[in-house]
């Protein structure tokens, strides 16, 4: 009798262990792969959706600024533009910056004599309606899966210049270009987002990390997609 | 009798029970239930070593390996930018479907409709009283004499996968091409050997998270972590006894 009541106990030991065992190791397996989020258009992975390198064809009417505007010739030239063409873009400094320092078109577009060129609307004047605004944009250099959520900071009230050109030049992956470059020290230093990620007009870029950085994993469940074209699937496979 | 003459068996019925039968199964059932009830009560008494909650300093005058290897995760800056993982799979091999080092994740309440992410890097242990070690049959994993290190010697491993259901911390997988159980040894054989003061993933990691060294020597940045005074510092899953060699804070 004795033999078989502990036999039995043993047994009933062994079913307890097991079930705790397989407990431990689902416990502490990585959560299992989410399924594929909702349909989302992005170009690719990683890059940021805006608009094209060189600016749109006839952004500039000639025509809207002698005939409508009635300009004469020594308005624009040669002081503010060659009569050559591709002389001013030969110089170097033909951009948005420039722009808002008062040189070529901002001459008069300063918002006062003309309509001034970093605003949110007018953008779209010049560099045509194919200018997309991105509603989220994901950073993989320095560090992988950074996001940002510009739709988010639009609806906020931030115009194009509060962070075009000066803190981001407005161009797909132009940041990214620069890892050594586009770093937390830099932020902190305030340059890119920490312009604002201060502390005091927004939270200070030491803080919050997960915020942004929402790594690897975040980064996959948000665009499931995307993150399996590009076959990264290292560390998240089922156990 | 096998199972084909088992079940042309008639089915005798309880009604014919000899009552001795009956009290037999019934004092078994009671001896289980009252193992675990024990246990139960057992548990709701103060644990024995609850200090090895934060684990490290030993009572004794020195931690007992030289150098005693151990890692300290400053989890709170750990981004899951993944590139420990990246680095520990090329430095050793690891094949795809495996594992050295993880990066684990948890979403944390902070307040109405706010959420916080928070990431844990995890990887072996290194335990002082390694359960993995305890149930291995052929003695295929030990502790390393000097280091601490739980080594896997791979000719040895039958590939039984006890070790596997033993850790506490999930560290170890099974190799399929060197047909034995594989898991991180704190980069030992590719690096520490050859002169290198520091493991694959501490070099990566570019937040700094992770920080190695040797837990003996009272200059090391470890020790000076882990012995920081109004500084919580915890380990992971301190009631299996463990007393593991990585240990986790807040920087």
């Amino acid at each position: 009798m004795n033999t078989k009541t502990k036999i039995l106990a043993a047994l009933g030991l062994l079913v307890a262990a097991g079930v705790l065992c397989t407990a431990d190791i689902q416990a502490t397996a990585p959560t299992a792969a989410q399924p594929p989020a909702q349909d989302k258009q992005f170009e690719s992975y990683g890059q940021t959706q805006v608009i094209a390198v060189e600016p749109v064809k006839e952004m500039f009417s000639h025509k809207s600024h002698v005939v409508t505007a009635g300009l004469s010739c020594d308005s624009c030239h040669p002081d503010l533009f060659e009569r050559k063409r591709g002389s001013t873009k030969a110089k170097g400094d033909y951009n948005m910056a420039s722009l808002d320092a008062g040189k070529y078109c901002g001459a008069c577009h300063d918002g006062k004599m003309a309509f001034n060129t970093t605003g949110p609307e007018t953008c779209k004047v010049c560099h045509g309606s194919d200018m997309k605004q991105p509603e989220t944009i994901v950073f993989n250099v320095p560090v992988k899966s950074v996001i940002f959520e510009h739709k988010g900071h639009v609806d906020m009230g931030l115009d194009c210049a509060s962070c075009h050109d000066k803190a981001f030049e407005m161009r797909k992956g132009a940041a990214e270009e620069h890892p050594e470059k586009f770093t937390m020290e830099a932020l902190y230093a305030g340059k890119y987002c920490g312009v604002c990620h201060n502390g005091t007009d927004a939270f200070a870029s030491n803080t919050r990390c997960t915020t942004c950085h929402i790594g690897v994993k975040g980064f996959e469940r948000k665009f499931a997609g995307a993150a399996q074209v590009e076959g990264k699937d290292h560390g998240k496979k089922e156990h | 009798m096998n199972i084909n003459e088992l079940e042309k068996l008639n089915n005798e019925g309880v009604e014919h029970l000899p009552s001795l039968e009956r009290r037999t199964f019934l004092r078994a059932g009671l001896a289980i239930t009252g193992l675990f009830m024990g246990g139960t009560i057992l548990s709701l008494t103060s644990v024995r070593n609850a200090e090895s909650a934060v684990g490290a300093p030993p009572k004794t005058e020195k931690y007992p390996y030289s150098p005693h290897y151990s890692m300290v995760m400053r989890q709170n800056l750990c981004v899951d930018c993944e590139r420990c993982m990246e680095a520990c799979v090329q430095t050793n091999h690891v094949p795809p479907y495996g594992w050295r080092t993880m990066i684990l994740e948890r979403v944390r309440e902070i307040g109405p409709k706010e959420k916080e992410t928070i990431f844990m890097p995890v990887l072996c242990n290194q335990c002082n009283e390694p359960p993995c070690v305890r149930v291995c049959p052929t003695v295929a994993t030990y502790k390393d004499k000097t280091t601490g290190i739980v080594v896997m010697d791979s000719k040895k491993c039958i590939g039984c996968k006890t070790c596997m259901a033993a850790c506490p911390y999930n560290a170890r997988y099974f190799n399929e091409e060197i047909r034995a159980v594989d898991k991180c040894n704190f980069c030992y054989d590719t690096r520490l050997s050859k002169g290198k003061k520091d493991t694959a993933c501490v070099e990566a990691c570019p937040a700094k998270v992770r920080v190695f060294g040797d837990l003996s020597d009272p200059n090391s940045e470890v020790y000076k972590l882990v012995h920081r005074p109004e500084t919580t510092v915890w380990v992971l899953r301190p009631e299996t006894g463990a007393l593991p060699n990585v240990f986790y804070m807040n920087a």
